[in-house]
């Protein structure tokens, strides 16, 4: 409860505004905080959802792999270049990146994480590290703009930081191979 | 076993609303980027070219109207442009040199718009246009001096203008062709010379054999 609670204060300090047009202001700050600071509110959100409708998410997500599959469609779903404009451009878009991002990848992340086996969730690391890794040559190699309300130096400072971290989540992936998980 | 065909039932239904996502936001997996977006929108709603006041490198004062009953190829620069705009222009003259001469002036006006009207005065326009072999008459160099003017021009023809912190601005370019009636007919990517020179010909020579 305390943790809905947390996040629901987030949730709406996120949405004031004067923080929404901050945190869009400037690229790397949009798609590796803002999102991310999504998905963690519906993370925070997901114990007192499980509380209320625990038949449902043992019923509809019993090994966690439907789970996981939405959560990296959403989360690829944001990567697409058009979004971002499509966000700063629509409020309609933008109020699906809000309900989206911390209700159909934040809570199935973490309802699903818990059941997946060691080997799927590997499978996951490797996946976002590629994604991410084929994000960084996109926004890095691209000899246009891609979004049209971002400058171009921007673009290859997110192409810089999604090479970060795809790199941090791989060295994570490798370390998991060799050191014992004992969650 | 029901909990099994419970699990393949949700992943079904996630992979079809994913797919569905997909699918919708991108138009049909064709528009990734909101500039793709734009230019197939632009195509498919045809606006009107807004009744603007132009001046030119030669500082004459017309209307856009002053070309209506010719094509008019337009681009979108800034003379202190460094990096897009050279390249837009060059490629620009390359397209022009490729038109069938007797189109030229004719049925054909070429016309660079600069959206940076403080900075390009008639003189820069005039020393730019040189760099370019344009004759500042068959391909004009002009600028809009009415900020709202150019702020609707801008918008209608959805070019998205961003100034940075060095005076300089970022900006998305394309050739435009807007028909004798003064209406948006083609936005074509500004690095195929030869694919653009082939579609205004055509578009000209089917003009041409309607007259006879």
């Amino acid at each position: 409860m305390k943790q809905a609670i947390y996040g629901f204060v987030i949730y709406i300090f996120m949405m004031l505004p004067p923080v929404i047009v901050i945190s869009e202001s400037n690229m790397v700050i949009h798609m590796h905080m803002q999102m991310p600071l999504l998905i963690v509110i519906g993370m925070l959100f997901t114990p007192l959802l499980k509380q209320k409708f625990p038949r449902f998410f043992e019923k509809w997500n019993a090994n966690g792999i439907p789970g996981i599959i939405l959560f990296l469609i959403i989360l690829s779903y944001w990567m697409i270049p058009r979004m971002m404009d499509e966000a700063i451009a629509s409020p309609f878009v933008e109020a699906w990146k809000f309900i989206s991002l911390p209700f159909l990848a934040g809570v199935p992340l973490r309802e699903s994480w818990r059941k997946l086996t060691p080997f799927v969730k590997k499978i996951v690391y490797v996946f976002i590290a590629v994604l991410f890794g084929l994000m960084a040559w996109l926004y890095i190699a691209a000899p246009v703009q891609l979004c049209n309300n971002y400058l171009i130096s921007q673009q290859k400072a997110l192409g810089w930081t999604f090479l970060f971290m795809g790199l941090c989540l791989f060295i994570y992936f490798i370390q998991t191979l060799f050191i014992e998980d004992y969650e | 076993m029901k909990r099994i065909s419970n699990n393949l039932l949700s992943i079904i239904i996630i992979l079809v609303f994913g797919f569905l996502i997909f699918f919708v936001s991108t138009d049909g997996f064709q528009a990734f980027t909101a500039e793709t977006a734009r230019t197939k929108e632009l195509i498919e709603e045809k606006p009107q070219f807004p009744n603007v006041t132009l001046e030119d490198s030669k500082e004459r004062e017309y209307s856009f109207s002053e070309f209506s009953g010719k094509y008019v190829f337009v681009t979108f620069i800034y003379t202190a442009c460094t990096d897009v705009c050279p390249e837009l222009e060059l490629n620009m003259a390359q397209v022009y040199e490729r038109i069938p001469e007797q189109y030229i002036g004719e049925d054909i006006v070429f016309l660079s718009i600069s959206f940076d009207p403080e900075r390009d005065t008639p003189e820069t326009l005039e020393k730019y246009r040189s760099y370019f072999n344009s004759d500042g008459e068959t391909w004009r160099m002009a600028r809009i001096p009415d900020e709202s003017e150019l702020k609707n021009l801008l918008d209608e023809f959805g070019v998205v203008v961003i100034p940075d912190d060095s005076g300089n601005f970022t900006h998305n370019s394309a050739f435009y062709l807007v028909d004798p009636q003064g209406t948006l007919v083609e936005v074509m990517d500004y690095k195929k010379i030869e694919e653009a020179a082939n579609k205004v010909t055509a578009i000209l020579e089917k003009k041409a054999g309607e007259k006879e």
